[in-house]
């Protein structure tokens, strides 16, 4: 069997299903229409492109919600994507509540503390894991400089800068979420995520950020499945072919490098070798990795998923005996 | 050495997630057995860098080198030399 062909088939019938989930959603929870927050990534372009499909454009909100660090081409994208589809829409930064509560300030010092060389006029800066396939490392997140599109410095990350630093970049999502709801409740509009099974299985989403929504309707296909879902639906060729990114940093930092830390195309086969219990020579056969390598890079997944499970759980309710 | 175990066995007792009946060998993996997880291998580094005020290169920082007492052990010395 191959993995990838039996991701990439049904495309159209899978974008059947999730026009009439949303259409159904909408209308078992009494609301109007949709809020989309538009990134310039893919997830978030199909979802735009089904909601319209589903309830209709004027039914449909897009919201571009970029900050400082923000790449430029997110929001041209994303506006060009809004437009294309003749959906209402509206750019809102959240810069100044970062600024409000000196997240940029708060991040600087951090990085300062963890790089001495660094200097905000001169470098971007990203966050940095090891690969999971190619070197036997430990998990220990580092910052990058870069300059001139070249890595300069990198450092390990002290635990707490790293759990601050976290909090700190999480409130990115966190605002867009306010202002999605902001819109939502305003027009009496459910509030869509854009989370995808890849991410969601992974924990890779911001509980209460870009993970506080009214409905998921990716969340049962894969990234590689997203990707089919864009070809049917005609999505912008720029927009398929952008690297995946939350676009958090100053210097793009992909999924693939910090996330998935391996090509999804393999993410994505060993998570579905994983849902479907697959024996090792069809992974091997697919996958065109080693067994060793699959066996480190299942170990490195297990433990995404460890560490994430109170990311995907919702809090847990204390049920008095009756 | 068993100093730097005893510091270890200390740490571990008191920072992570070991229950006190836990018998560990020297050869245990600490993330098999549940006793660090990422987040607490993290903060277990930045014990070892200052309490022995030393650095580790990024190539020693693999899990045969930190998912044991007797591989920790063994990279404390090696640093401390």
């Amino acid at each position: 069997m191959k993995i990838i062909d039996e991701l990439n088939k049904d495309a159209e019938k899978n974008a059947s299903q999730i026009r009439t989930f949303i259409e159904e959603k909408v209308k078992d929870f009494k609301k109007k229409g949709i809020v989309v927050g538009v990134s310039g990534g893919i997830d978030s372009a199909v979802i735009l492109a089904l909601a319209v499909q589903a309830v209709g454009k004027e039914n449909v909100y897009g919201l571009i919600l970029p900050e400082t660090e923000s790449a430029s081409s997110s929001k041209e994208l994303g506006a060009r994507l809004c437009e294309s589809l003749d959906v209402s829409y509206e750019e809102v930064p959240i810069t100044p509540i970062l600024q409000a509560l000196d997240i940029y300030g708060k991040k600087d010092q951090i990085i300062k503390r963890t790089c001495l060389e660094y200097d905000p006029n001169i470098h971007k800066t990203s966050l940095v894991l090891p690969s999971l396939l190619e070197n036997d490392m430990l998990t220990i997140p580092s910052i990058s400089l870069v300059k001139d599109d070249e890595m300069v410095a990198k450092n390990r990350l002290k635990a707490k800068d790293y759990l601050e630093l976290i909090g700190i970049q999480n409130v990115k999502q966190r605002s867009r979420m306010l202002i999605q709801y902001l819109y939502a409740e305003k027009n009496n509009y459910l509030v869509c995520g854009t989370t995808n099974k890849t991410e969601y299985l992974l924990g890779q989403f911001v509980k209460y950020g870009d993970g506080g929504v009214d409905i998921e309707p990716l969340s049962d296909c894969y990234k590689t499945q997203v990707y089919a879902l864009a070809d049917v639906l005609g999505i912008d060729k720029e927009i398929i072919e952008r690297p995946p990114s939350a676009d958090t940093w100053s210097s793009y930092t992909s999924d693939e490098d910090f996330f998935w830390r391996m090509p999804i195309h393999i993410m994505d086969q060993l998570l579905y070798s994983q849902e479907h219990d697959l024996p090792m020579e069809i992974i091997e056969e697919n996958t065109e990795l080693s067994e060793e390598t699959i066996n480190k890079a299942k170990r490195g997944i297990d433990k995404i998923k460890s560490a994430s499970k109170y990311i995907t759980s919702g809090p847990p309710i204390c049920y008095l005996d009756k | 050495m068993e100093e730097i175990k005893e510091d270890i066995m200390a740490y571990l007792q008191n920072k992570s997630f070991m229950d006190s009946g836990t018998q560990l060998n020297d050869d245990d993996s600490l993330t098999m057995k549940g006793i660090i997880d990422s987040i607490g291998l993290i903060e277990f580094i930045d014990f070892i860098c200052e309490k022995y005020s030393i650095e580790i290169p990024e190539e020693l920082l693999t899990p045969e080198n930190f998912d044991s007492i007797s591989g920790i052990v063994n990279v404390i010395q090696k640093l401390t030399k």
